[in-house]
């Protein structure tokens, strides 16, 4: 990994061409799963590297590694995006969550029964799941990222698998 | 068909990453190849705050260490206590020196005006007892009368408080004659005008002649009715109990200007007494550089007190925001696809 300059604590980050490299799938990944919309994923992903870019100089390693701290700006990036939605769905009545699923499936290579369980859950469900199960974090990184405890980190991830059980078993019934 | 287990789900979503679309990534690694924007020059605040405060105590220090340098030069006025004691005159009680102006002599009542005047004089004195018997033979001498006495004695400490009513003509005299039974250690002197009460009590009484000198000369005409007469004796009355009590407080006034009071402490133990000594320069320095972080340290203590308030305030309102936000953040997330 190249390594650009020593941050103001003397610590070294890495340039910021390898973080793209070593986390954009990860974070492209986060935000599909959040959104539920691969068009949006995509323009949140190129916003949240644009600021990351931005701030990349205030960047200190000791708070945290870059993979938490860049899906911490994709997280308050589809936040600012749902609040814009939402806002805009109010004056429209339409809003990018209730869209269709497309047809070649959105979660990358997941069964229909799962990719419909996956996108029936609130998008809260789904990010921890992102964070957790897809992108493998620790409990104590997802629970930072997600600004909450571990425990309620912890919760949260076995609701949602719960519940995802619960509405593939309900498929597979019906 | 069977429901998937939790574990083969995992499972499954592990196995399907999602990798970004080429373009995106061209589009990313493009921002990364432009060149950075230039570095904004915003000190972190906890840095900043950690060389403020530092530097804001050691000019705060600096300041008070310089003024106190500065303003220790010699001392030009002598402190009360530093007073040498006088030789105890051996003329008889009566024959006053002439010793006004002389240290402890206090300040000099006015002779034209009628003043209140009070002084506590706190003495250190070899013996204890005869000091109060002298004190209480000068009183005498000076046609003075002794208020109180507090007279206490042990094995190696003793004191004597006596309060002391002395003709304000000769107090000057007294107390410099009191100040000669020792070493000064503490002295006040406190004098208040009363003539312009006086004045205005006297306007008051020549007031009252008057309207009783009217009265009697109109209870004196003959075609008075039975009525207006009794309404006019007992005002007449009432008038005269009015300016007797206002000649008793007149009375009175005068008795308390023509003494003076004197609070007169006499101490014979030494570790009663409060060491007085001439700080050097040093010592000076260091006093005053105290006194100036002392009213430092007031005016940092009145700012926060002022100051709490509002940060509270605004501590609230941030805490009130994160928990909107919270809210806001759960509600945008917890909708169901």
């Amino acid at each position: 990994m190249r390594v650009v300059s020593p941050t103001p604590s003397g610590d070294a980050v890495p340039a910021f061409s390898s973080a793209v490299e070593r986390h954009l799938d990860d974070v492209h990944g986060y935000l599909v799963y959040l959104t539920r919309d691969r068009s949006v994923a995509e323009d949140l992903t190129a916003e949240t590297f644009e600021k990351a870019l931005r701030n990349w100089r205030r960047f200190d390693p000791r708070r945290g590694a870059v993979h938490t701290w860049l899906l911490s700006i994709a997280r308050t990036t589809a936040l600012d995006h749902f609040r814009a939605e939402e806002r805009r769905r109010r004056r429209e009545s339409a809003y990018a969550l209730e869209q269709p699923l497309p047809d070649e499936g959105l979660f990358g290579g997941l069964s229909a029964e799962l990719e419909q369980a996956l996108a029936s859950l609130s998008a809260g469900e789904r990010e921890v799941i992102a964070l957790r199960v897809l992108l493998d974090l620790d409990g104590e990184t997802a629970a930072r990222v997600l600004g909450i405890s571990l425990t309620a980190c912890s919760t949260r991830l076995s609701r949602a698998l719960k519940k995802l059980e619960e509405r593939m078993a309900a498929d597979v019934a019906a | 068909m069977s429901p998937p287990e939790h574990e083969t789900i995992v499972a499954a979503i592990r196995a399907a990453r999602i990798a970004a679309p080429p373009d995106l990534r061209g589009r990313v690694l493009a921002l990364a190849a432009a060149p950075p924007a230039p570095p904004r020059r915003l000190l972190p605040w906890r840095r900043t705050a950690l060389v403020l405060v530092p530097a804001c105590a050691a000019l705060a220090v600096a300041g008070a260490l310089a003024y106190g340098l500065a303003s220790s030069g010699p001392q030009r006025r002598a402190a009360p206590g530093a007073v040498a004691p006088q030789a105890e005159l051996s003329a008889p009680d009566r024959a006053v020196p002439k010793a006004a102006g002389g240290a402890g002599a206090g300040v000099p009542a006015s002779t034209g005006r009628a003043q209140r005047y009070e002084a506590e004089l706190t003495l250190r004195v070899k013996d204890l007892s005869a000091a109060t018997k002298r004190t209480l033979r000068l009183t005498r001498g000076f046609h003075g009368y002794v208020r109180s006495v507090d007279y206490g004695s042990g094995a190696d400490r003793g004191s004597a408080m006596l309060v002391l009513r002395v003709p304000v003509g000769s107090v000057q005299e007294a107390l410099v004659r009191f100040s000669a039974l020792g070493t000064i250690v503490d002295q006040h002197v406190s004098i208040r005008d009363v003539q312009a009460q006086l004045d205005r009590r006297f306007r008051q009484l020549q007031a009252l002649r008057d309207s009783i000198a009217k009265l009697r000369a109109r209870l004196e005409a003959p075609t008075l009715s039975a009525a207006e007469r009794r309404t006019l004796e007992s005002r007449l009355v009432a008038t005269r109990r009015r300016l007797v009590a206002l000649q008793q407080a007149q009375a009175r006034e005068r008795r308390l200007v023509s003494f003076a009071t004197v609070s007169l402490s006499l101490r014979s133990s030494t570790a009663a007494v409060v060491a007085q000594h001439e700080p050097g320069r040093i010592g000076r320095a260091f006093h005053r550089s105290g006194e100036i972080l002392l009213a430092e340290l007031r005016v940092v203590v009145y700012a926060l007190v002022v100051g709490a308030p509002l940060l509270l305030l605004a501590g609230a309102a941030a805490a009130a925001a994160r928990v909107r936000r919270r809210r806001l953040e759960a509600r945008l997330l917890g909708r169901d696809g």
